[in-house]
């Protein structure tokens, strides 16, 4: 199997007379999040779809671990994971018996389940009935049960909409430890920060087409209106640039401003965000 | 549809086997006891102020009751809520992407709601009050099965069209009050009786019928009926689910 876990070729999918997907073609290899950016309707969420092999693309091919999406059978679906905005959570049965049922499925020991509990920090409610969840506990559970399994691949579908700053955050956090154990994250979200803090590519999605494709740092830099940047040091430092100074990254400016704050060249791991 | 994983098949079987204990679903099998009970009480002062005594005939009508009433309404019932209740939860499309296979979900579905259906039938057996010989519940446990299946794979049909719990129940309404009322009218009209004869649950009946008159019910077209039902059934079922899937409601 080659490092490329998921790729898009002109995919473009139709309802009746309406496109809804116009020619979508991107690429997701092992240990990256790709982030599917773009407003309500944009079809972000038909993209998962398709890739899940849950629809059919009008046209174009996809693969998914180098199986076309025509083919996705339980093999594939062994091997990834998905978080929907609808959770499909069995709201009966308590959050541990939610994660013991699918754990049965995929035959993961038991054992995981409690070491997972502990890691979304679910543990403390794991004999409460998941009905009774809040919206983050909720999203914690679905995302815990998505990689019970150590998929290969991990499709999240606007996973920290509507979650309070640290309950996303703690979902981030987790993604980020996901893609350093190898895992390939398809990301849709229409939050540009979330965007830039997880997403090693984005692609913008508007109308059903992709308007842009890249690196989060390079369509920062593209479409930044407000003449600052924000940028982030790997210690945490927060800085922010002026733009019209002309400092920015490649830039004289930018390695000036670097060394008048005390920030050596030695430290040059940086993170741009809007 | 694929092999079957025994990981797979007993954790849906499971989880089928908690949802048809829920109060939502457990109502259906024990209203076909509590029906047969009523009907036997009923049975019995009509019969004491007739100056007779309980009849085995009068037992055996209170279970065709509660026996049509068990295999229509659980059959399909807890088959079809069942589905539409995964679909309207959505917990239908995360089984089906973690790997579970439509055969194992089928089989996972049906085979509790069977053996429920097979045990409610023992269970109002006995509330009746019908005595059986060895053969005689042998072939009723036989018929039983038989009809338990063919009903568990028509709500599954009917589960798939219905998009949630609340369609499932509209549509089940009509399969159901034939599969119930044809048969327990049938004296009334010829016709009703001849349609009776084709449906699996008044095969049912004929054969409570005559294992209480005869101590044998041993009716081959009945059989056929019931065979021939079940083979339907299931050409439809994959007719559907070959359309779209189990979500095609």
């Amino acid at each position: 199997m080659t490092s490329e876990y998921i790729r898009l070729e002109h995919i473009s999918k139709s309802f009746g007379q309406t496109q809804v997907l116009k020619d979508l073609s991107a690429s997701l290899h092992r240990g990256e999040i790709l982030g599917f950016l773009g407003p309500s309707g944009a079809g972000k969420t038909t993209t998962i779809r398709i890739l899940t092999g849950q629809l059919k693309a009008t046209a174009g091919d996809a693969y998914v671990l180098d199986t076309h999406v025509k083919n996705i059978d339980e093999t594939i679906y062994e091997q990834i994971g998905i978080v929907t905005d609808q959770s499909g959570v069995y709201e009966r049965l308590t959050v541990y018996d939610n994660l013991r049922y699918f754990a049965r499925i995929h035959g993961v020991a038991l054992t995981y389940v409690d070491e997972l509990l502990k890691r979304t920090e679910l543990y403390e409610h794991k004999k409460k009935p998941a009905g009774k969840l809040s919206k983050g506990q909720m999203q914690r559970l679905v995302l815990a049960r998505a990689v019970l399994h150590s998929p290969k691949v991990l499709f999240l579908d606007e996973p920290t909409s509507g979650l309070d700053p640290s309950t996303a955050q703690a979902i981030h956090q987790l993604l980020l430890e996901l893609r350093e154990a190898g895992m390939a994250i398809f990301l849709t979200t229409h939050n540009m920060e979330e965007a830039t803090k997880l997403c090693d590519h984005v692609a913008l999605l508007n109308n059903g087409q992709i308007v842009e494709y890249g690196t989060p740092e390079g369509l920062c830099l593209r479409y930044n209106q407000d003449k600052r940047y924000r940028v982030l040091l790997t210690d945490g430092t927060k800085l922010v640039l002026d733009k019209t100074r002309r400092m920015w990254s490649g830039f004289p400016g930018f390695s000036r401003r670097i060394r008048s704050t005390a920030f050596t060249p030695a430290s040059p791991r940086w993170k741009v965000y809007f | 549809m694929k092999g079957i994983h025994k990981n797979k098949l007993g954790a849906v079987l499971e989880m089928k086997w908690r949802t048809l204990f829920s109060k939502n679903f457990i109502v259906m099998p024990l209203f076909s006891v509590g029906i047969t009970f009523i009907m036997k009480l009923l049975y019995q002062t009509l019969a004491a102020k007739g100056g007779e005594t309980m009849s085995n005939t009068l037992l055996a009508m209170a279970l065709s009751l509660g026996a049509t009433m068990n295999i229509s309404m659980t059959g399909i019932l807890c088959t079809g809520m069942s589905l539409a209740e995964e679909k309207e939860k959505h917990t239908l499309r995360a089984l089906m992407t973690s790997s579970v296979n439509g055969l194992e979900f089928f089989l996972g579905s049906i085979l509790p709601v069977v053996a429920m259906m097979v045990v409610v039938n023992i269970l109002v057996t006995l509330v009746a009050g019908v005595r059986l010989t060895v053969s005689g519940w042998g072939l009723w446990l036989g018929v039983s099965l038989l009809c338990a299946i063919a009903s568990g794979v028509l709500g599954m049909i009917l589960g798939i069209c219905a998009k949630d719990q609340m369609t499932a129940s509209t549509v089940s309404t009509v399969p159901m009050l034939i599969l119930v009322m044809i048969p327990n009218f049938r004296g009334f009209n010829p016709v009703l009786d001849k349609i009776g004869d084709f449906l699996f649950t008044g095969v049912l009946q004929n054969i409570i019928r005559d294992l209480v008159q005869r101590d044998s019910g041993v009716d081959l077209t009945g059989l056929v009926v019931i065979l021939g039902e079940i083979l339907l059934a299931v050409l439809v079922f994959l007719y559907v689910y070959r359309k779209n899937g189990y979500d095609a409601g």
